[in-house]
């Protein structure tokens, strides 16, 4: 049986996925872990590892929840709209 | 905020002042005496109405740490004219199920709001939380600490399950075929997580009515919508019916004649019901509280799917569970399983702002209650189809 | 504001109801016998146990300072024992064990400004949603619609003489944060033209294959525009639903001069009688009129009173309606019946008269 995934390792990866795609791409939370599931293999990791992940990134001030008519998570950046 | 304030000529505005009805510009002068956020916000809005259009700019990141739900972002697209809604930003707190406040907790959300925001409030949002309305983003994490001291927390906003509501049910009405305040607080406490961090493809209402009157419009705006029922016998007190009959009711017109399941007789002295074709619709309770009541063997119905129109049409709830039982905790557990079950199928293959209602009628109801693992009902269903384009999964064999 | 460096909590919750809960009601939960409304505004509930909890139900705006809720609060203490609740249509309840308080709480209700009623055969607050005071797509005002509308209708509120409940609603656009499609009378905020693209903007803050995939009508595609990435919009397919300015700020739809203000009658929530039924379209467009819209107010007026003057009782808007049938609401009320009545979304079929089940 292969050996599970770090929370950290997991988080790393879905962080590079929404880096690299900045601007080009919106991820929503099961876009996340979809793509960390297949990147990693279902027998080393799952959902909960996934949950896991988002939220250390999100806690961590890495990822920012956004919302353009549904809810995304992005690198933290100054809003189109904001004013100082 | 000693700073002298800007005193706006509100022509427009004025107009709303006169007249009976409580008047909101009266409560946004109240706290423009003494808030510049409420003062530029008088400004604004009488601009508004002297544009005819709104002022406002969305925004999508603010938030508090760790959360992504409970604070919709605003600027004002005049910010220089208006400073001090620069930022606009509301919170939704959750409110606490069925609406019930002691004094206490009304002015501790005051004196936190009054500290950090615009003094002005919404008692109640549309989804039911308690609204603050307008501040600056770096006042949202001070506000959020403040709030979780006192007990209180944010609700959903965005691609979450959104803060579940309730009639007061038990607390103050006969009505109620279970305890819609208990399942609400029960649903609320479990779905902390998704209540706050947006996983869904969108926005996902629970809405617990204890009866089929539905005073929180479950079957209309709740994609999750519980609504008490009763299976057994209406409870009679026929002394109180012949009362009502001696006080004016026309039992035969406002009761007998109105009943959808034609169910009911009434010969001057004895009031008779049918209970095997009563439909459950209350009116009869409705017009005779003191004298009829709904059975006791009690419970709910589960019905599944409405939303507003955008974007595929409007759609109410269908029913999903005809009738389940709802005093225990090993009942709510359950509840709880079939929200999960529920939201699986959704969760993986709806696309970006699809209403599970939606994601329902393009996958087909059938197709859906076998992924989430319920046998088809005839409840569930106004009639069968009228087509003839039956699929057919497992070809039978020739003979 | 000085911070405090406490530990950070989250996923709490709201505080338990049973925080907030009177004596009477912890003592009297799920006991209820029945209840009756002795006046406008005043419910009593008589529990098995035979205690009697006296409601007194009171207009509010829904928007309300926080001075307000002060004076709420202390209204509270004065006469329930500091306790209160707020209804689902944003009406203000204070509940009572001392029927001789009933009186002087009306009284100081009415002489700041909140009168009492909403109940029974009556018009109750109206539920609607923030308007220019707070939304980015809103076509109209939503808290400015409403006091002109419940000024006008306010005796409505105070008395129980209609024929049955009849709940109105305000929306200011079709994302519908208020549940107006299926209220007795909703008003709708509308736009009328299609967004107006605005070029610079749209490649910083949108993703043009969400855009693409937010319209229900396919009339958006993806194109370039002064060498950028851009949509272009087949305006005939437009139905001005805005879901693409929710997802694309680039796309504004709001336009002071053709937005207005759509009237829909017949819905209700309740299953009683007849099954929850959706607001049909009774008025397409009349204009934003600030600050009482006067085409508006007279129109869900008129619908009120020619609903009151001909409903059997207990009928709901809808019910009376089914029974007299389309032609004879719009003679009765003096509405204009247009092509645009006629629905041609999907399953609009479904809506057309298939039988001869008319009236002369």
């Amino acid at each position: 049986m292969a050996e599970k995934v770090t929370i950290e390792e997991v988080a790393e990866a879905m962080y590079k996925m929404v880096k690299d795609t900045m601007g080009m791409k919106k991820w929503k939370a099961m876009d996340l872990q979809k793509a960390a599931i297949e990147l990693f293999g279902e027998d080393r990791c799952d959902k909960n590892l996934c949950k896991e992940a988002i939220k250390e990134l999100v806690n961590s001030g890495r990822l920012v929840y956004t919302y353009f008519g549904g809810s995304y998570l992005e690198i933290p950046h100054k809003e189109g709209a904001a004013n100082d | 905020m000693a700073e002298q304030m800007k005193k706006y000529e509100t022509p427009l505005l004025d107009e709303l002042e006169k007249g009976p009805w409580p008047s909101f510009v009266k409560e946004i002068k109240t706290a423009a005496d003494w808030n510049p956020m409420a003062n530029d916000l008088l400004g604004l809005l009488e601009r508004s109405y002297r544009d005819k259009i709104g002022h406002w700019k969305h925004g999508g990141i603010v938030g508090v740490m760790g959360y992504g739900g409970g604070v919709i972002g605003r600027y004002t697209d005049l910010p220089d004219e208006f400073p001090n809604v620069s930022h606009f930003h509301t919170m939704r707190v959750n409110q606490p199920a069925g609406w019930f406040y002691t004094s206490e907790a009304l002015r501790t959300l005051a004196d936190i709001w009054d500290r950090h925001g615009s003094g002005l409030t919404n008692f109640h949002g549309s989804t039911g939380d308690i609204i603050f309305l307008g501040t600056r983003t770096e006042e949202l994490e001070a506000t959020f600490s403040e709030l979780t001291q006192a007990g209180f927390d944010l609700g959903g906003s965005g691609s979450d399950i959104r803060t579940p509501s309730c009639c007061c049910g038990m607390a103050r009405c006969e009505w109620a075929c279970y305890d819609t305040m208990k399942l609400t607080y029960f649903l609320t406490q479990h779905y902390q997580d998704e209540i706050h961090r947006p996983a869904l493809p969108y926005k996902f209402k629970i809405k617990c009515s204890g009866c089929p009157n539905d005073c929180v419009a479950s079957i209309a705006r709740a994609d999750f919508s519980v609504i008490g029922t009763w299976r057994d016998e209406i409870q009679i007190d026929q002394e109180m019916v012949r009362e009502y009959a001696k006080n004016g009711v026309d039992i035969v017109k406002e009761v007998v004649a109105l009943c959808p399941g034609r169910c009911i007789d009434w010969d001057g002295e004895t009031l008779k019901i049918d209970d095997s074709s009563c439909r459950h619709c209350m009116h009869c309770i409705n017009v005779l509280p003191k004298a009829l009541a709904p059975g006791k063997d009690r419970g709910a119905v589960i019905l599944l799917g409405s939303k507003a129109p955008i974007v595929e049409g409007a759609i109410l709830s269908s029913v999903i569970v005809p009738f389940v039982k709802l005093d225990d905790e090993d009942s709510f557990n359950d509840i709880v399983e079939l929200i999960d079950a529920i939201l699986e199928p959704w969760v993986e293959e709806g696309k970006n702002r699809e209403r599970v209602g939606e994601f329902i009628q393009r996958v087909g109801l059938g197709n859906y209650l076998e992924a989430i693992g319920l046998d088809p009902q005839p409840e569930m269903i106004r009639h069968p189809r009228t087509n003839p384009y039956v699929f057919y999964e497992n070809y039978l064999e020739e003979e | 504001m000085a911070e405090t460096a406490q530990k950070r909590i989250t996923d709490i919750g709201p505080p338990h109801y049973e925080k907030f809960l009177p004596p009477i009601i912890k003592e009297n939960y799920g006991k209820w016998k029945y209840h009756e409304i002795p006046r406008p505004g005043v419910i009593v509930h008589i529990s098995e146990t035979g205690a009697k909890l006296y409601t007194v139900r009171a207009a509010s705006p829904r928007l309300l300072s926080t001075a307000k809720i002060r004076k709420f609060a202390q209204l509270a203490e004065k006469y329930s024992d500091g306790y209160l609740r707020f209804t689902s249509r944003h009406n203000v309840e204070f509940l009572l064990t001392d029927p001789s308080k009933i009186d002087p709480l009306i009284q100081e209700l009415e002489s700041i400004g909140h009168p009492v009623g909403g109940t029974g055969n009556a018009i109750s607050s109206m539920v609607h949603t923030q308007g220019w005071i707070h939304c980015h797509s809103a076509a109209t005002d939503a808290s400015g619609i409403v006091k002109a509308v419940m000024d006008e209708l306010i005796d409505y509120f105070k008395t129980m003489k209609l024929p049955a409940k009849i709940r109105l609603a305000l929306a200011c656009c079709l994302n519908m944060c208020g549940a107006v499609h299926c209220s007795d009378i909703a008003i709708l905020g509308i736009h009328t033209r299609p967004p107006k693209i605005n070029y610079d903007l749209l490649p910083k803050v949108c993703e043009i294959p969400n855009v693409v995939a937010s319209c229900p009508t396919a009339a958006i595609r993806p194109s370039t525009y002064d060498g950028k990435p851009s949509v272009e919009i087949e305006e005939e397919k437009c139905m001005y639903c805005a879901n693409c300015y929710t997802v694309c700020p680039a796309l504004p739809l709001n336009n002071a001069q053709t937005d207005g203000i759509s009237i829909w009658v017949g819905g209700k929530v309740s299953n009683a009688r007849t099954e929850p039924m959706f607001s049909k379209l009774a008025v397409p467009y009349l204009p934003n009129n600030p600050p009482r819209w006067p085409e508006v107010v007279q129109t869900v007026k008129k619908i009120v009173e020619v609903w009151a003057a001909n409903a059997h009782k207990h009928e709901r808007v809808g019910e009376w309606i089914e029974r007299i049938g389309w032609p004879k609401f719009f003679k009765l009320t003096g509405i204009e019946f247009t092509k645009q009545h006629i629905d041609d979304f999907k399953h609009a079929g479904l809506t057309y008269k298939t039988s001869v089940h008319l009236t002369y």
